[in-house]
């Protein structure tokens, strides 16, 4: 997918790293490295490849964080209803 | 609403308890309090979007909306002709009986097959299977023949005539007795029909049934729910329902966004205003003096206004819980088709019942239309269809969740990011699902004030 054809919106003071490759702006570098391996994957040099490789671990580490979570709410509720039900 | 009252009319015939509104039946199989129903509701689709943000695969989430089967191609001639003809058929068969045939209501094949067949049925079978319109339109066939002037269309003013045209559409088919009275409604859908000839001769064709006509404009983008699409190259394609919503560039500019809003907002217009709750409210302000003619449309740009606020809202939200800097009308243009899957889920609850309950007059109508006959065959709908209406407006909001995550996904680098950037339109979601679930749940009265 080309990412040129975007509109974008940056705040003034708010740090930005751009992509080279087609100059979307993005909030984290982590976020860029990311968006390096998924949009341009075959343009890359190594270090933007190893960048890219730590944050996808990084990512798959926050998203067990956030699965655990989203299984919590869940759990919750599932329970507050089965409460309620059996109350009402 | 003029189907809400051709509907309570028929009930009222024949002395059916639950008639042709699904309200009626939702509400008798409530064996809950309301505000349970209600929240039961929320927390299913806040619980799917939950259980959508476990799938982070996004190879997986890729495969499931890139999967399709090539199926015939679509500009084969015949069957092409053969749905032209029908649409011009059936446009004729509207206008001619509309004038001269019988004055009942429920005998009258133009009142029965613009409402029953038509508006319901035929929208039903356009995100459930795809859009035929395109070639059963009569009009779009009409200008075929017609020269073109081939004047510009004005780029600024984009769908903008459509969205004014679909809430005019709207507010004539509640406020004036088109499914009572079979002259008014050939004459409206005369004056409709000069009125799109007209542009389409001005502007040319393919511009007015793109750009400026309303009617067009639903069916294409209730199409796109459905599980036949047409390819760039205008062959079939199959693919699972719902899934070409998340399509970049499918709502282009914030005129489009304005009209997959407006599409949502008077679904819920259309029911919202034959609740009980509407005439208590509205009463005190009739009796004060309102006019009840302002009423109605001062309801319905209100409604509208406030529905496309909460959306942008929700998108500026949005780009804060993402951090993105993509800009606000990035996200609102491709957030907006996901709407388009709940509108279909909504129109689905509110005209299935009322389609299978009248189809056989439909039926009868279209054999003998102008004959009048005492008694008309209706199907009386089981007990249990209420639960129907209810499951197709969760179900409209899971694929709306679904699709959205998928769109989020292509969006953004970070899923996490992805899945941050749902939060504020999972919470209007809840909010919607709980008022869609409480319009169809009550039951239908007669519009009051009018």
């Amino acid at each position: 997918m080309t990412q040129s054809d975007h509109a974008y919106d940056v705040p003034a003071d708010a740090p930005v790293f751009e992509c080279d490759y087609c100059g979307r702006p993005f909030a984290r570098e982590r976020w860029l490295a990311l968006h390096h391996g998924l949009d341009h994957p075959n343009e890359l040099d190594d270090d933007e490849v190893t960048a890219f490789r730590k944050a996808h671990e990084d990512e798959e580490d926050s998203l067990g964080a956030f699965r655990l979570q989203a299984l919590g709410a869940l759990v919750a509720i599932y329970f507050v209803l089965l409460m309620i039900y059996a109350l009402v | 609403m003029a189907v809400g009252s051709l509907c309570w009319l028929l009930a009222v015939g024949t002395a059916s308890a639950h008639g042709g509104s699904l309200a009626a039946g939702g509400r008798e199989s409530l064996t809950i309090p309301t505000w349970l129903f209600l929240s039961t509701g929320g927390a299913a689709v806040g619980a799917s979007f939950l259980l959508a943000s476990f799938v982070t695969d996004r190879s997986f989430v890729e495969r499931v909306h890139a999967w399709g089967t090539p199926l015939v191609d679509g500009e084969a001639r015949i069957p092409r002709v053969l749905g032209r003809a029908i649409g011009v058929a059936g446009l004729a068969a509207v206008v001619v009986v509309g004038f001269f045939g019988p004055t009942t209501p429920r005998t009258n094949l133009a009142i029965l097959l613009v409402w029953v067949g038509w508006w319901a049925g035929l929208a039903m079978t356009t995100y459930l299977v795809g859009n035929s319109w395109r070639v059963l339109n009569p009009l779009s066939t009409i200008a075929l023949a017609l020269p073109s002037l081939d004047r510009t269309y004005p780029d600024r003013l984009g769908a903008w005539p459509s969205v004014v045209g679909l809430l005019a559409l709207v507010w004539l088919e509640v406020v004036s007795p088109l499914a009572d009275d079979a002259r008014l409604l050939a004459t409206a859908v005369v004056g409709y029909s000069v009125l799109t000839l007209a542009g389409s001769v001005v502007f040319g064709r393919e511009t007015w049934f793109s750009e400026a006509d309303p009617v067009d404009r639903v069916f294409r983008y209730y199409g796109r729910v459905a599980p036949v699409s047409r390819a760039e190259d205008g062959s079939l394609r199959l693919r699972l329902p719902g899934m070409t919503l998340s399509t970049p560039r499918l709502v282009d500019g914030a005129d489009e966004v304005a009209f997959v809003v407006a599409l949502l907002w008077v679904t819920t217009y259309d029911g919202l205003v034959t609740t009980p709750a509407w005439r208590a409210l509205t009463t005190p302000l009739v009796s004060a003096g309102l006019p009840p003619h302002l009423l109605y449309p001062f309801a319905l740009l209100a409604g509208f206004g406030l529905f496309l606020g909460v959306y942008r809202l929700a998108v500026r939200v949005s780009t804060r819980t993402a951090e993105t800097y993509l800009a606000p009308d990035e996200l609102a243009e491709r957030f907006a088709p996901p709407l388009l899957a709940i509108a279909a889920g909504y129109h689905f609850a509110h005209y299935l019942g009322y389609f299978l309950f009248l189809a056989p007059a439909l039926g009868t109508a279209t054999l003998a239309p102008f004959a009048d006959p005492a008694a008309v065959p209706v199907y009386q709908l089981p007990d249990w269809f209420g639960g129907v209406a209810l499951a197709a407006v969760i179900l409209g909001h899971l694929v709306a969740i679904w699709v959205a995550h998928a769109a989020a996904f292509d969006l953004f680098p970070s899923r996490l990011q992805a899945i941050r950037s749902q939060y504020p339109f999972v919470a209007v979601m809840v909010f919607y699902t709980m008022t869609s679930l409480w319009v169809v749940s009550r039951p239908e009265v007669p519009l009051p004030h009018l």
